[in-house]
């Protein structure tokens, strides 16, 4: 009978690759990692909070590296509560999806147009739930401004989407009348990438609007607007550099501004 | 020595192609694509993203089912047929043996990709085609429709977003990184069925590790900024944990691209080189274990 010998030189070598990868393991995590940070992909922290705010299951899916469909069906949740007339369960369910997927520019746009619209305009108008007219304009108010709080904090978590500070201008514009707030929004979201480009024209017209009605500050929007147009941009359709020449003519007659200071004298 | 692998390898795909549970399994992953698209309650843009969604989630969880099912029955189904005796009595090397069943594992992986990707896109397609018909429906009807410029703008701004969506060349970065991903997870129940003797310890252990690995960088996180306040056996825990278990969450970066936003190639490509050389160094060890278990 022989003496079964123990591969000591085997196990040694299995031993000094797990110990050389290591640390190389480590430093490559953490510089992927560092990618990430720096590329905004912050990731889902599993804290405790959103533990609680998730079922068991739907947690074990986060995990198991399912964020985007837990946050899908969460979603469909959200319209599950718009149809039971919840708006405080809709409102967390935002959060929670929101939270879940922070860089889905779809769920904060929808999120508060779903609160800021559709729950304030409801509310507004439910005489059976609320006869008291005050009442009721107060918590449209209040809906309003919790769609915004999601405008806000979506444009927080994604600085670079138009798209938000677009719904935003909307908001302010449709549902709260501050036509310069809406002015500034749409302004800033004319200058970021994939912007449509009629939203560069928005400042101006919501200047000119007849209850902002500031039109020396629509003037000097669309002055603005049309020396910032390349030579080339001016030829081109899509930037409606008949409606800027127009306006421009306009305001310069109704603000009679002397002609050796206009943009188009003639 | 190559040409032993691929034989190796083309064995193992058959055998893998004709069982039963994993073709179920490809059924259930083309059935859960197709049926993502049934999302009627929501609006036309979310169906997409939902479909995203559920196409690359139901690739990634049928793959890490059929890249551990077929990985933890390979040793186990040869040492219980015997035919492991015949091949290894043949001048076949152990790590050829092994190697070879790998590359039959990734070929399935590559097959099973390739088909539900395929279907996704299919999908994606027939989704594009309803979002279409939708906007169009929706400004036919809007008052000046034809007539007002601005609306023709508007309307070709919301088909282009709708394409956009759909035509997103960062799939393919999506799919490679979650085909990646798989590789992985095959390669860890590589490892850990040169040393287990069963089936099930295999599927459960690499289930396990999988899990953890998604988890790898908060305990990371942990370890490294706050391991001088943990108690001594908390911080063994978490270094073994850093040090072992691979992270899986970078991955999640595939989330990112269905959001729609964009990563850029080179980092893709730093996950990818990460998940080739993990796996070459899981295969390494696997293969110094398997030299030295006796069979």
């Amino acid at each position: 009978m022989t003496a079964v010998r123990f591969p000591w030189p085997r196990v040694a070598l299995i031993a000094l690759v797990v110990c050389l990868w290591a640390p190389i393991k480590l430093a490559w995590e953490i510089g992927l990692e560092r990618q990430q940070d720096e590329l905004r992909y912050h990731g889902v922290v599993v804290t405790r909070q959103l533990r609680d705010q998730l079922s068991q299951g739907l947690t074990i899916g986060v995990l198991a590296g399912f964020r985007n469909i837990v946050a899908d069906f969460v979603w469909l949740d959200v319209t599950v509560a718009w149809e039971k007339y919840e708006w405080f369960k809709m409102d967390a369910l935002i959060n929670l999806v929101t939270s879940l997927e922070p860089r889905s520019i779809l769920f904060w746009d929808n999120g508060g147009w779903q609160l800021a619209w559709n729950v304030s305009i409801f509310v507004k108008d439910d005489v059976v739930h609320q006869p008291n007219e005050l009442r009721r304009l107060h918590d449209a108010r209040f809906w309003i401004y919790r769609g915004l709080d999601v405008y806000q904090r979506g444009i927080e978590n994604n600085p670079t989407s138009y798209k938000l500070w677009e719904s935003m201008g909307q908001l302010y514009q449709n549902r709260l009348g501050d036509y310069y707030r809406a002015a500034w929004c749409y302004g800033r979201a004319s200058q970021l990438p994939g912007a449509p480009v009629y939203l560069e024209r928005f400042p101006a017209i919501m200047m000119g609007n007849q209850f902002a009605h500031d039109d020396w500050k629509a003037y000097e929007l669309w002055k603005e607007l049309w020396f910032r147009l390349t030579p080339a941009q001016r030829l081109e359709k899509a930037h409606w550099q008949e409606k800027i020449i127009s306006n421009i003519r306009q305001l310069e007659n109704t603000l009679k501004v002397p002609r050796e200071k206009r943009v188009f004298p003639n | 020595m190559i040409g032993r692998i691929l034989v190796i390898a083309r064995n193992t795909l058959l055998e893998a192609v004709r069982q039963k549970v994993l073709n179920v399994l490809l059924l259930f992953g083309l059935v859960m694509i197709a049926a993502s698209s049934y999302f009627s309650q929501v609006a036309i843009d979310q169906q997409i993203k939902f479909v995203k969604d559920f196409g690359c989630g139901a690739i990634g969880l049928i793959g890490v089912c059929i890249a551990i099912l077929s990985v933890a029955q390979l040793l186990p189904q040869e040492l219980h047929n015997r035919t492991i005796y015949t091949i290894l009595a043949k001048p076949v090397r152990r790590s050829e043996f092994l190697l070879g069943k790998f590359v039959g594992v990734v070929l399935l992986l590559t097959l099973s990709v390739a088909l539900m990707s395929i279907a996704f896109a299919a999908v994606l397609w027939w989704q594009e085609t309803q979002g279409l018909a939708a906007v169009q429906a929706d400004y036919v009807h809007t008052p000046g429709w034809g007539k007002s410029p601005e609306l023709t703008n508007m309307y070709q701004h919301d088909v282009a977003q709708i394409v956009n969506q759909v035509r997103d060349p960062q799939m393919v970065e999506a799919i490679l990184l979650i085909f990646a991903k798989l590789v992985m997870a095959a390669a860890m129940a590589m490892l850990v069925s040169t040393f287990s003797t069963s089936f099930i310890f295999t599927v459960i252990t690499t289930c396990g590790i999988y899990l953890i690995g998604h988890m790898e960088s908060a305990a990371r996180d942990v370890w490294l900024s706050h391991g001088a306040q943990a108690t001594f056996g908390q911080g063994l825990f978490l270094e073994m944990l850093s040090l072992l278990v691979p992270d899986m969450n970078s991955f999640t970066i595939v989330d990112e691209i269905l959001d729609g936003n964009v990563v850029p190639w080179w980092h893709t490509w730093n996950l990818l080189g990460y998940s080739a050389v993990y796996t070459g160094v899981l295969l390494a060890l696997s293969e110094l274990i398997f030299e030295f278990r006796e069979i």
